[in-house]
């Protein structure tokens, strides 16, 4: 299992490269780890969130190396059957620990002990859970044993599984029809955490937790707050979030989010650019009967996923701006072979080709820039900024934030900006213009 | 250091020199094609392009009245088009609504919003920037987005403006994006909606079993020929429509504001909910709350959310809401909510229910058909119960009234 997210880490420099060339591979591949048979083991540890906080967390490892938070995403296959072996290693006082596994089909457990839900891991000890992963889609899995304090210490992961017939190259479809293809996947796990609760935890004092005064001032997407939800995957100095997001996609690429509520509390998650289609809920195509597709996906700009549920949205970008989003002085072309009013490679909207930019931007001095702002209004063209301003923006994308729209979310413990956010960006179609 | 402070005093005045002949710094203009004086609206010879909204908003700050009495301090935009540019600052300063101006365009017209920052009076330490974002806005760019980390915005005594091609019919809603949670929370929130194609058939045009008729004066379509989406079959058609927008403050945030604190972000908990900007009662009172006088006297919370009808007539509720901390449910126990859309999209089976629950960012369209209804007054209110308050003012808050004659 590490072998293989070794091999994931040196894909990257090979990605890039096939990105200048101008190849279309998948821009990211979502983080997890594959097979049958699955040893996890629960421990604690420590995460770090950008105010310099270091939070006390009981978390899901792979095997027995260090804890993670969420717990690792695992990638199933339709119809597989799954063996998860759970061993205990809490703090002593931690109590029992177990998983649910939420959707999925003929679970049993053997070994542990029993708990009011499920058959638990006593101190030191492993219980076993076998089941059939039935149905295609995005799940959750997390602990059964007094999960309102076990959930909340990190003990919550996800689960995909890819549908029969599912292939990374030639078939890559969210639930086998057709309607559910995607070039890229993102996991959008939420979850928000009330320091105080870890702070008794970690104190030895789990039992004066009082969850009626729940108060979270901490918010993740994928166990990292932003800005860290930007930072690379597996940063050396994040040890135990090695989960980033960063979603990315081309003009009229597919992207899948996979969202995740791991909390208690609802979160209004909104992308920024355009809709996106909702076509699942809870590991259940939105569909009018067997076969048909999502036909009753619906397009919001907004998503709020009840507690302990998923979502499945699919978004796709172009612009229909009014104007030509690739300039007006490069002679770029735009070809429409097939009708639907979009260039056949770039997606850019053919109507719109060769309408200039209809308004002046204010000067400079008179302008605050975003950090993500490449300089100018066309997309793969970073145009000069003034000196200290912009930089993460040099192949002129479009950056769109993604974000959890309770405001109050997108802070670090009283610190604007954080929390629930990150940004999604838009790669030019091709290696971009630079503008001399 | 006697000779150096000898210096720098000439030294700053030459550089003010400078940079005040600097072309383009600091000005307020507007860009609104056709329009040669700046004031965004065609008078005169000037000639109006087909098909083209000029919007002058501003953006600063300015004081409301909460239901209770109580003085609020805001952030908000107002909407001076028509005023020309040179008497902006001073007639704008201090005097922005809450919630902000309605903005209502049709289907594929051109729109040119011009935002002009006028700075904040009660806070001069600031020099926050401000964006409008068009929340929902498809196949968006970043340049017009309004989000700051991925695009511009406008600093004070300066102007930025926008351009759209009205999108898809449906409710959409605008807020400032830069520092959202304090701007927000502040108040510089606001209703939008795009009207459709559909609305100006010609006269007899056939929508499955219903034929539109639009106004024989040619003022556009009629009661009962209005429509939230090009339906296709006048499904989603209306009598009267009204925006409702879920908002709510937390009196000690914006207190903090006014007097130059520390913001609490982690303890924000709105005390105040509202619906366009005013609690119940004002939310039904045609006569806005008495103006404060720190903001000079003027009218602040122009938007009533009282909703009236003949019976018989469907009601179309443009509900939003922008709440930055908490979801709230909307009821509407007296007659049911036909809901048709969702964040400005069509559903595609609709469905009849007594609430909506809404969080920050979300939109639906909502008819509520009175055909069977008796005359008389209904609510629609939270049955978020404790927020049928305004502060610790019982019986107030999220809460208006539909008055069937």
């Amino acid at each position: 299992m590490r072998s293989i997210m070794m091999q994931r880490f040196r894909w990257f420099p090979v990605m890039a490269v096939l990105l200048l060339l101008g190849a279309s591979p998948a821009l990211a591949a979502i983080q997890g780890v594959t097979g049958t048979t699955f040893n996890l083991t629960a421990k604690a540890d420590h995460i770090s969130t950008p105010d310099g906080g270091s939070i006390h967390m009981w978390g899901y490892a792979l095997n027995n190396g260090r804890m993670q938070y969420p717990g690792p995403t695992l990638i199933l296959n339709q119809g597989d059957t799954i063996s998860i072996t759970l061993t205990n290693n809490l703090p002593p006082g931690a109590g029992n620990v177990s998983i649910l596994a939420p959707g999925q089909s003929g679970g049993t457990a053997t070994g542990g002990v029993q708990g009011l839900i499920t058959r638990e891991a006593p101190p030191g000890g492993s219980v076993t859970y076998n089941f059939v992963a039935a149905e295609p889609g995005t799940y959750a899995y997390y602990s059964g044993t007094r999960p309102e304090l076990q959930v909340e210490m990190g003990l919550i992961g996800t689960i995909i599984v890819r549908p029969a017939g599912f292939n990374e190259a030639s078939n890559k479809t969210a639930y086998g029809h057709p309607e559910t293809r995607y070039d890229d996947e993102f996991l959008f796990l939420l979850s928000e955490m009330d320091p105080n609760i870890h702070e008794l935890v970690e104190a030895g004092l789990m039992n004066m937790v009082d969850n009626t005064k729940y108060f979270p001032v901490y918010w993740f997407i994928n166990g990292r707050a932003a800005p860290d939800t930007m930072l690379d995957a597996n940063v050396s100095f994040l040890p135990t979030q090695p989960y980033n997001c960063l979603p990315m996609t081309r003009p009229g690429g597919r992207l899948l989010m996979r969202i995740v509520n791991a909390s208690r509390d609802l979160h209004p998650y909104h992308t920024h650019g355009n809709h996106h289609k909702v076509i699942a809920f809870d590991g259940r195509l939105l569909e009018s009967a067997p076969g048909a597709g999502p036909d009753l996906a619906v397009a919001d700009f907004t998503t709020s996923v009840p507690p302990g549920g998923t979502a499945d949205g699919v978004f796709q970008w172009y612009a229909k701006a009014g104007w030509d989003i690739y300039g007006t002085d490069n002679g770029h072309d735009c070809v429409d072979g097939n009708g639907d009013d979009l260039d056949d490679s770039t997606y850019e909207y053919c109507p719109d080709h060769g309408k200039p930019f209809p308004v002046d931007l204010p000067h400079k001095n008179d302008t605050t820039f975003g950090a993500f702002w490449g300089g100018g209004p066309f997309l793969g063209t970073a145009e000069p900024l003034p000196p200290g301003e912009g930089g993460f923006n040099p192949n002129g994308a479009y950056f769109f934030m993604w974000h959890s729209h309770s405001e109050k979310e997108l802070t670090n413990f009283d610190i604007f900006p954080g929390g629930m956010l990150t940004m999604m960006f838009v790669e030019p179609p091709s290696p971009p213009l630079i503008n001399p | 250091m006697n000779g150096n402070k000898g210096f720098a005093i000439p030294g700053l005045f030459l550089l003010f020199l400078v940079l005040a002949s600097s072309p383009g710094w600091a000005a307020i203009t507007v860009q609104c094609p056709g329009d040669t004086n700046g004031d965004a609206i065609w008078t005169g010879p000037e000639v109006r392009p087909e098909n083209t909204v000029c919007i002058h908003l501003t953006a600063g700050d300015g004081f409301i009245r909460m239901a209770d009495g109580y003085l609020q301090y805001i952030f908000g935009f107002n909407d001076f088009t028509g005023t020309p540019p040179d008497q902006i600052m001073d007639q704008a300063m201090l005097s922005q609504q809450f919630p902000a101006p309605t903005i209502k365009v049709k289907e594929g017209q051109d729109v040119y919003l011009t935002l002009s920052n006028v700075g904040m009076v009660q806070r001069p330490d600031l020099f926050d920037a401000h964006t409008v974002h068009w929340h929902g806005y498809p196949f968006q760019t970043p340049v017009f987005d309004g989000e700051p980390m991925a695009s511009i915005s406008i600093n004070m005594g300066s102007s930025l403006t926008y351009y759209y091609v009205a999108p898809d019919p449906g409710t959409y809603m605008y807020h400032c994006h830069f520092e959202a949670t304090e701007h927000m929370q502040m108040g510089m929130l606001g209703n939008l909606y795009v009207t459709p194609r559909q609305d100006d058939l010609p006269d007899g045009a056939v929508l499955g079993s219903h034929v539109h008729h639009p106004d024989p004066d040619g003022n556009g379509p009629l009661p009962g020929d209005r429509y939230v989406f090009n339906d296709g079959d006048g499904s989603t058609r209306y009598d009267v429509d009204y925006p409702i927008q879920i908002l709510a403050f937390d009196p000690r945030f914006h207190d903090a504001s006014m007097n130059v604190q520390p913001l609490p972000f982690a303890m924000m908990r709105d005390t105040y909910p509202m619906l366009n900007g005013r609690g119940y009662p004002d939310t039904v009172s045609l006569t806005p709350p008495t103006p404060p006088d720190e903001n000079g006297g003027r009218v602040s919370q122009p938007m009533n959310s009282l909703i009236t009808a003949s019976r018989g007539q469907r009601i179309l509720l443009r509900i939003s809401s922008l709440s930055t901390v908490e979801f709230y449910t909307l009821s509407s126990p007296g007659i049911p909510m036909l809901v048709v859309g969702k964040d400005a999209k069509q559903l595609p089976a609709y469905f009849t229910t007594n609430s909506l629950t809404l969080g920050g960012g979300e939109s639906y369209d909502v008819i509520l058909d009175t055909a069977d209804i008796a005359q008389g007054t209904y609510f629609l209110y939270t049955t978020n119960l404790h927020n049928l308050s305004n502060y610790n003012e019982d019986f107030g808050g999220m809460m208006t009234e539909i008055v069937i004659n």
